[in-house]
């Protein structure tokens, strides 16, 4: 989450990536700094360390998502 | 000024502080208006004055904000010039508190204590038990810290803390150097500061793990095998030292092993290089069982856990025995979890009188 705020604070679109058990820790940050509205992509829980056949399985399901949210970001 | 509440008496305001997730879940003193103000006096400050700034929310740490972390503790006035500084260090940019406190690993801020500051604020020990129950000051300063981290830095358990289990030391987890039994210079001379300073030293540290070893009353061969009985405790493969390699770590010697070192004419310096010589892991080891955190290219012979000997506390506590204490360490954030000490600013704290008993 912080390193999509630090991006974003760069002025360059970002989109964080967060796993479905820690989503509520994104609340958390997002709200802590003012930014309910920071743009995020939900992945299943666990996705690190699953294997790279999984994680390319995710990677192009949430694709089109992250591309949705770093259009609606810029 | 800090927001009121307001509740119908101590029983009812207990049980809002519980409900607000306010409490570390234990029952806290109610931080009345005329509690909170007397610690404030104690620390001698503006009540606004701005220590820092605690993460992951980002509240600003005011030395009235602490204050209120202290009362609900159970501080005396003679604590807050250690809870000050123990809030100083972890408010350094250095110790990477928003991350510690957000991050899955086990790591609480252990609190060590030296110099004057251990007689002076509340009687700190570094004798028997220091780390468990029965020591007012060891247990009201560390708590506080974490109520601090708690309310000002909005530190809760599965929404911003994000600790898999935790562990007991994030209730308290403040000691004082056993300085009068150490065969060393005292922590912090080791640091930077002179004898007659105090200072507090904070660490991101897990539990401690207890390491055993029987002196055999052969002088350097008790000091070599200790040592590295102290490493295997200190960096084994299961410890984030291990794996993630180049964060800090602390090794409290008890007297009676301290006294091996003694014997064996070994400086804190010395034991601390030979902490750091014996702290590695083979690179087709980390490969086999480190996953991700193994280093990548080419083995190059051992992996040290540690970027230098110095990233490995060295300090004499608790009561005389077999036993003496390693905390490793998560080793991750910005800085891989440093230590921080702060100076104990004893002389700008003020009296305070508690029931006709005057407090310094």
């Amino acid at each position: 989450m912080r390193d999509g705020i630090s991006v974003a604070n760069l002025g360059i679109p970002a989109v964080s990536l967060v796993t479905e058990k820690f989503w509520p820790q994104g609340d958390f940050v997002a709200n802590s700094i003012g930014m309910p509205g920071l743009p995020r992509v939900q992945l299943p829980h666990p996705t690190g360390g699953t294997g790279r056949d999984n994680m390319r399985h995710i990677a192009e399901r949430v694709v089109p998502e992250i591309v949705a949210a770093l259009r609606k970001a810029s | 000024m800090t927001e009121m509440l307001s509740a119908a008496d101590e029983s009812a305001g207990l049980e809002k502080l519980h409900a607000m997730r306010c409490t570390d879940g234990l029952p806290v003193v109610i931080p009345t208006r005329a509690r909170v103000d007397r610690l404030v006096l104690a620390t001698g400050q503006d009540a606004d004055m701005v220590l820092g700034t605690m993460g992951p929310a980002g509240g600003t740490a005011t030395i009235e904000k602490v204050a209120v972390a202290a009362v609900m503790a159970g501080c005396l006035p003679d604590h807050m010039p250690v809870v000050i500084a123990a809030v100083q260090a972890v408010v350094d940019p250095a110790f990477d508190l928003t991350e510690m406190q957000s991050t899955t690993h086990c790591t609480a801020p252990l609190v060590i204590v030296n110099g004057p500051a251990r007689a002076a604020c509340g009687g700190i020990s570094g004798g028997f038990g220091a780390l468990g129950p029965g020591h007012r000051a060891n247990a009201s300063i560390g708590r506080a810290l974490r109520l601090a981290m708690i309310n000002i830095g909005g530190a809760r358990p599965g929404e911003s803390d994000m600790a898999l289990l935790g562990h007991p030391g994030k209730f308290t987890y403040c000691l004082a150097e056993d300085e009068e039994s150490s065969p060393f210079a005292p922590l912090h001379t080791s640091l930077g500061f002179t004898p007659d300073d105090s200072a507090v030293t904070v660490i991101g540290a897990e539990a401690p793990h207890s390491v055993l070893y029987s002196p055999t009353g052969d002088i350097a061969g008790d000091a070599k095998r200790m040592t590295e009985v102290l490493a295997i405790g200190l960096a084994n493969m299961a410890t984030n030292n291990a794996q993630l390699r180049n964060g800090a770590a602390v090794v409290v010697l008890n007297p009676e092993h301290a006294e091996v070192y003694r014997k064996a004419n070994m400086s804190r310096e010395a034991v601390q290089k030979a902490l750091y010589d014996l702290c590695y892991q083979r690179p087709e080891e980390l490969k086999r069982l480190a996953g991700g955190f193994a280093p990548k290219g080419e083995d190059r012979g051992p992996v040290h856990s540690f970027r230098s000997h110095e990233d490995i506390l060295v300090l004499v506590a608790g009561g005389t025995g077999l036993y003496s204490m390693v905390m490793p360490t998560w080793c991750a954030g910005p800085h891989a979890n440093r230590y921080v000490t702060k100076k104990v600013e004893l002389d700008v704290y003020c009296e305070v009188v508690i029931g006709g008993t005057a407090t310094a």
